[in-house]
């Protein structure tokens, strides 16, 4: 056995296109062991939009709901609350939501479809912590005069407005996230889904 | 070029990496000779690697526990995204497992490949053997069905058949009084965590104990004792890259075979998976008929052979150390086979009639360990157990080809009485037998007969000169080997015919077609309105089940479900177990899986054959469920039918008849049904709805099947493209070396 009549050519041309082939092959075979990783009809039931009933939720109240195992926070937000939030403009990080922290509809001054509802994700975005919800204007602790109610998170001290927005000076880098909502009713909010008709 | 150079020395200064591969590969020289039978070693590996890989995507949704292992390995079937193919690459790769160390184990005893100076390769494979079938019985009792539950019974239980600390010993085993969830996490940390690495190890052992020997061929010619100038054998060839390459076809061809079991058979007829696995584990009911999987049958047929006292020792502890001894006597094999020539293309005669009869008598044991035992059964198994040991226990004394003495005489003639005496004693006693057994006797007394002159053949019996060199010319050829074929499948299937017997209810053919979407929905609806009011199918979701059968969500949810549960919820019922039980004495099972464990034809007849019979409890009773619980949930569609004589059905399915009219005899007063009070449905409509219902069911037992199929055509057909490079690159390589 000698390598002299060896056709280099052809054995490279053949291991190449069987290597390729091979991968090709190993590429598909894959697909099962990362496709498995998705959700799972199970995570995905679970993880459906959820109805909130706000009927019994009062003026200047906030409850809490759950979507995908997550606190929602649903606050009824007052006038004066409303027209306050225009006196935080300048001591937000992001007055305008300008980062993608909510869907397009909430992409305003109020950040809410309904401006009387705010609709907000209790995760605090420095760290992941619930904050606290603080409505009272004027806490002592919490900046005096120029507190007009908001969220305050216990973990690292962050603070939003009452439209979720991030105040300067704290480590969150970003405004509260505001869910994909719509209103089945006047009553019935469902988180998770955009559409009006949901 | 020179980077990689310079980094490959970088590497080998801190670790042998090309020395390593030099030594397994690159230059490890290989007979040239290898055939069909040295592929399946690799093949093992392949599988190794396969089971490795899915068993531990499936311990990422698997649940270890009596309540939630059935219900996960569901969840793994329809709710994980291609969950589905892990676990029938897992399933399938289980019995591939076994085919591929079979074959090898097979290939080893043709060729010698035990002999010295390879024992320990031989004992290391032994060891991976019993490894492996301890992983194998383990991995099975996970899913936690019927089989699973009750084969765990059956092999515990097994342990105290030894005296004295048997019982204890079972219990220590379980860590429970009875098989429990408790057992089940044990088996699940063993199965998962200490057998892989367990076999891992030996499997290690195995490749370094062969390489430093060198591997056996077809002509059992020892290679190393003819070098080349260079010091390297003349009839070696290097592993890499010319075994490779040659593998890598192998590969191919088996992966075709194991996707088109995976994708098209992956039940492989009830051998895969059984179909009484499909129901969940019920400590309270053995199902009727259990037997384990394929690769065990062998050994558990010769634990069922046992059926006699001997002395102190019962027959369940004999058939315990049978069993047991069957296994042990292979791993002192090596020094069991004293015949001068490796490879049976040398040894004579007597060792390739030998090496039938055993083939054979596993085979046929593998087939009745899967069969219900009838006295024929019994008494074939009896016989191919002892010519199973009488291979193996006389071999030093066959296998020495031209000798005669006394030993040769006394071991032969005693394997020959045994076969006389299991071969005559059925027909001692007072009972009476059947056609069957005599066949199967006048099979056992022709065994018999060959063992009383096996003295004379062997020591007229020659060994042929061993080549100095390996032959290229392929061994036996074609011709031969379909003799050989024929010869083994006439010694298998002559035996198992004579102890044929058995009957079953004949089934009208249900011809399921889910595909049919149309059919598929009235059967959602009649499910839902007839039978979901006791029956949940708690596996599957609605959302699911709307979108697969096309019909829009919310008139899924308006009309078909009455739970007013989320659609993406399971489609469960009300009413609990307790309750079913109080109801109706046995709770309604959930039908999610019935047309996978019971079969579509046997549900299709069952949902057509109540008939009146005051007697039972509900005023009716079932043709192929005798004394069912279940009233007849659509009886105001079929009517009621009552019993009318009809013929007599015999065991294989014919009718009996008049001899003088040829008319079939009426004379089973209720061999055939009369709808006496019709319903709302004409029997034709009534076929229909029931034959919409079970196409349903089988749409719900295993919801990917369609999908299943589709995927399998493009698999393999990917496979076959691989296929054809990687033959063409072995021609390639090869075309020179001869």
């Amino acid at each position: 056995m000698s390598n002299d009549g060896v056709n280099k050519g052809r054995r490279k041309f053949l291991i190449g296109s069987t290597a390729a082939v091979g991968t090709v092959c190993a590429g598909f075979a894959a697909v099962p062991f990362v496709g498995s990783w998705n959700p799972s009809a199970k995570a995905k039931a679970a993880g459906a939009p959820a109805r909130i009933n706000i009927n019994k939720l009062a003026k200047g109240e906030m409850m809490v709901g759950e979507w995908r195992g997550k606190p929602i926070y649903v606050v009824r937000r007052t006038q004066e609350t409303l027209d306050n939030l225009s006196k935080m403009d300048d001591q937000v990080r992001d007055p305008n939501s300008a980062e993608p922290q909510q869907p397009v509809y909430a992409q305003n001054h109020s950040r809410a479809r309904n401006e009387e509802y705010l609709v907000l994700i209790g995760i605090c975005t420095h760290l992941g912590c619930a904050p606290q919800f603080r409505p009272e204007v004027g806490a002592a602790d919490l900046g005096g005069e120029n507190w007009f109610g908001g969220f305050y998170c216990p973990c690292h001290g962050s603070k939003f407005d009452l439209a979720g927005r991030v105040l300067k000076g704290v480590p969150a880098p970003t405004n509260l996230e505001v869910p994909p909502y719509s209103f089945e009713s006047d009553h019935v909010l469902v988180i998770g889904i955009d559409e009006e008709t949901a | 070029m020179s980077k990689m150079k310079s980094f490959m020395e970088w590497l080998d200064y801190r670790l042998p990496v090309t020395e390593a591969f030099n030594k397994h590969a690159g230059e490890y020289y290989a007979p040239k000779n290898f055939n069909f039978w040295y592929y399946f070693g690799v093949l093992a590996s392949i599988v190794l690697v396969n089971q490795l890989l899915t068993g531990i995507w499936l311990t990422m949704s698997y649940e270890p526990s009596a309540d939630g292992a059935f219900a996960s390995v569901e969840y793994i079937m329809r709710d994980v995204d291609y969950g589905w193919i892990i676990r029938y690459m897992h399933s399938t790769g289980a019995s591939a497992f076994f085919v591929v160390v079979y074959l090898h184990m097979f290939r080893g005893l043709l060729y010698g490949s035990y002999r010295k100076p390879r024992e320990l390769v031989w004992i290391f494979g032994m060891l991976i053997y019993l490894a492996l079938m301890a992983e194998a019985f383990m991995g099975y009792v996970l899913p936690w069905g019927q089989m699973s539950y009750w084969g765990a019974q059956v092999i515990v239980n097994l342990f105290g058949a030894i005296p004295g600390i048997g019982d204890a010993l079972v219990e220590w085993i379980r860590g429970d009084y009875l098989i429990s969830g408790i057992t089940l996490n044990r088996f699940f940390a063993l199965h998962v965590v200490a057998l892989p690495i367990v076999l891992l190890a030996l499997v290690v052992l195995h490749i370094l104990a062969l390489h430093q020997v060198g591997s056996n061929n077809p002509d059992g010619v020892e290679i190393k004792a003819t070098k080349d100038e260079n010091g390297n054998p003349v009839d070696g060839i290097t592993f890499h890259p010319y075994y490779t390459v040659h593998d890598l076809q192998a590969i191919a061809v088996f992966l075709f075979i194991f996707c088109a079991v995976l994708f098209f058979m992956p039940e492989m007829g009830g051998f895969f998976l059984e179909y009484a696995n499909f129901e969940e584990a019920n400590n309270l009911k053995t199902p009727d008929h259990i037997a384990p999987v394929w690769y065990f049958t062998p050994f558990y047929a010769m634990l069922r052979a046992v059926t006699i006292d001997l002395g102190p020792f019962d027959s369940k502890f004999l058939g315990f150390v049978v069993m047991g001894a069957a296994i042990a006597v292979l791993f002192v094999l090596p020094w069991l086979d004293r015949a001068k020539s490796r490879s049976f293309r040398y040894k004579g005669r007597v060792t390739v009639l030998m090496l039938g009869l055993f083939v054979s008598s596993f085979i046929i044991l593998g087939v009745l360990g899967v069969k219900a035992a009838t006295p024929s059964r019994t008494v074939l198994s009896q016989l191919t157990t002892t010519i199973y040991f009488a291979f193996l226990l006389a071999m030093p004394w066959w296998s020495q080809a031209g000798i005669r003495n006394i030993w040769t005489n006394l071991n032969c003639w005693f394997w020959a009485l045994l076969l006389v005496s299991i071969s005559v004693s059925p027909h001692l006693g007072t009972n009476e037998v059947d056609g069957y057994v005599t066949a199967t006797s006048v099979y056992g007394l022709i065994v018999a007969a060959f063992f009383f002159v096996l003295p004379w053949l062997v020591a007229g019996d020659s060994e042929k000169e061993e080549p100095k060199r390996v032959t290229m010319d392929g061994g036996m050829g074609i011709g031969k080997v379909i003799l050989a074929l024929i010869a083994v499948a006439l010694l298998t299937i002559l035996p198992l015919k004579a102890s044929a017997a058995g009957s079953n209810y004949p089934l009208d053919q249900a011809n399921v077609d889910v595909s049919d979407t149309a059919s598929l929905q009235r059967g959602a609806a009649v499910f839902t309105n007839y039978c979901m009011g006791c029956h949940a199918m708690k596996f599957q979701r609605y959302e699911r089940t709307a979108t697969d059968l096309g019909i829009p969500h919310d008139i899924m949810q308006e009309n078909l479900n009455f739970s007013g549960s989320a659609i993406g919820s399971l489609m469960e019922i009300p009413m609990t177990t307790d309750l079913g039980k109080q109801w109706f004495g046995v709770a309604p099972p959930d039908l999610t899986l019935v047309a996978r464990a019971r079969g579509e034809d046997w549900l299709y007849t069952y949902l057509r054959t109540f008939y009146k019979d005051p007697s039972r409890p509900m005023g009716v009773n079932n043709k192929v469920f005798p004394n069912v619980g279940m009233p007849h949930a659509m009886l105001e569609l079929q009517g009621l039918a009552e019993c009318a004589p009809g013929p007599v059905i015999a065991a294989n399915g014919g009718e009996r008849r008049d001899p003088l009219t040829g008319e079939p005899l009426l004379l089973d007063p209720c061999g055939r049904l009369e709808v006496t009070e019709p319903g709302k449905l004409t029997p034709e409509e009534y076929d229909q709805t029931v034959y919409d219902l079970v196409n349903f069911l089988s749409y719900t037992a295993e919801p990917m099947q369609l999908k299943r199929e589709r995927i399998g055509l493009f698999a393999l057909l990917f496979i076959a493209i691989f296929f054809v490079f990687a033959f063409l690159l072995n021609r390639e390589y090869w075309k020179d070396v001869h």
